[in-house]
């Protein structure tokens, strides 16, 4: 009975470590801010639970971000290419990068990569 | 018993919490990570340094990244590269290496990666963003400025002929990250640098795990096509025709030009990952095997053996060298023949 008892407990902990584990591999917690740098320099922190629009100018055009249900999407933009207007509503990393306007978002604590080859 | 037995499981529970917030609680303090952003070389640069605890490093290495952007600029006109261009001569040692290293993988790659494509680019607008699809003869009248053989270095001085020009863009980054890992590696600290989309892993992660590494897919700049572990120190590159590009007519131009064209690359690929030791390998190997094509890519692959690869095909498909085959976290690849 005793080692009955003992199997149960350390299974029990064996499966409460187990999805600790995992809890922590696949934690992708969306981001509470995001910051805005232009030509390198971090020109907005914003705050994705207050909705707005901003407008990021930098020294090559600029870039139309808005904030809506914790979540921010560049909705214009004057670049040509318009590959950040192609990233949708996010809160999480990748970040956004807009190269032809120098513009990029960021989210913190907001990714599951460590890093990202573009 | 069941009473015990349910106490004893509340304590662990409630030691495993505690437990789990520490790190927390300890905050970035304990793990000594600093951040920082910069523009540098016409991109954003990334820095994630692990230990740099009263910043010396991080300040070395943006004096570093602002100082290689001074040097390698090929349109400021207070550059060595800049003034290598307009003089045809320099003893400076940056560009020396990086044009041996520029030969040498062409060399290798049959001429794939050329650095004196400059004047092509011009043409066609990628410096100045006035875009435009330049006509055949054009490009033909070109000719007589381009080409690798037109670089001669001897007597620790590289010349080039006037009205050649080079552009070392397709290297400079890499080279840079391979400086900056040195410095970080004599500081004794880790991290992870991203110099405008090149990757450089720099020793192990504080909690001893893998880096873990997206590359981006073409197709959706939010997305990762895979995500990979890198163990330890690695540079990736990325060269593909989705970053900087331009449309007529439905179709895209790249910036990445052929050598044998010099017009943007037309292949079925969207993108070429290398992932290599040294950062200015991966950097010149990428826009080779961008420029070469898969199936030319892979055999040069089994022919060098000394870099990792992955090519992604505009039908969605995604290609890697057998090696990463354990590394892949996520994302659909087939594996290439060894």
């Amino acid at each position: 009975m005793k080692t009955r008892s003992w199997g149960l407990l350390l299974g029990t902990v064996f499966l409460i470590l187990a999805a600790l584990a995992l809890g922590q591999r696949l934690s992708f917690s969306p981001a509470a801010t995001a910051q805005v740098y232009a030509d390198g320099r971090l020109v907005r922190t914003l705050d994705l639970s207050a909705e707005g629009e901003y407008r990021i100018e930098s020294a090559e055009g600029w870039n139309l971000l808005t904030v809506r249900d914790g979540r921010l999407t560049v909705t214009a933009a004057s670049c040509p290419n318009g590959d950040c207007l192609r990233c949708g509503a996010k809160n999480t990393n990748p970040p956004i990068v807009c190269l032809p306007n120098r513009v990029s978002v960021q989210f913190s604590d907001g990714g599951t990569v460590d890093g990202v080859v573009r | 018993m069941c009473k015990r037995y349910w106490s004893l499981l509340l304590a662990l529970v409630l030691l495993l919490s505690a437990c789990d917030l520490l790190p927390d609680l300890m905050g970035g303090a304990s793990r000594g990570i600093s951040e920082t952003s910069i523009w540098a070389m016409d991109t954003q640069m990334d820095l994630q340094l692990y230990g740099d605890t009263d910043g010396a490093v991080m300040t070395e290495l943006t004096s570093l990244l602002n100082a290689l952007d001074r040097e390698l600029s090929v349109t400021s006109d207070g550059s060595a590269l800049y003034a290598l261009n307009e003089g045809g001569e320099t003893d400076n040692e940056t560009i020396l290496k990086l044009a041996s290293k520029a030969k040498d993988v062409s060399a290798l790659s049959g001429g794939a990666l050329d650095i004196t494509l400059y004047p092509a680019s011009l043409a066609w607008g990628f410096t100045t963003h006035n875009y435009r699809v330049v006509p055949a003869e054009e490009l033909e009248a070109l000719r007589d400025k381009v080409g690798m053989e037109k670089i001669t270095i001897s007597d620790g001085k590289l010349r080039i002929p006037a009205g050649t020009m080079l552009d070392l863009g397709a290297l400079a980054k890499g080279y840079a990250a391979d400086c900056c890992r040195a410095k970080m590696e004599a500081a004794g600290i880790s991290g992870i640098l991203s110099l405008g989309g090149n990757l450089q892993t720099v020793g192990t992660k504080p909690d001893g795990e893998d880096w873990i590494v997206g590359l981006q897919d073409p197709e959706n700049p939010a997305g990762f096509c895979l995500t990979l572990k890198f163990p330890g120190s690695k540079a990736a590159v990325s060269s593909g025709d989705y970053q900087r590009f331009f449309q007529r007519d439905e179709i895209r131009y790249c910036h990445i030009l052929d050598p044998k064209t010099l017009a943007p690359v037309q292949g079925s690929l969207r993108a070429v990952t290398v992932i290599a030791d040294e950062g200015l390998y991966a950097d010149a190997l990428s826009t080779a095997l961008f420029v070469m094509g898969r199936e030319a890519g892979e055999a040069f692959w089994r022919q060098q053996g000394d870099f990792q690869a992955v090519w992604i095909e505009a039908d969605g498909r995604v290609f890697v060298t057998p090696e990463l085959k354990s590394r892949v976290l996520e994302g659909s690849f087939e594996v290439i023949d060894p």
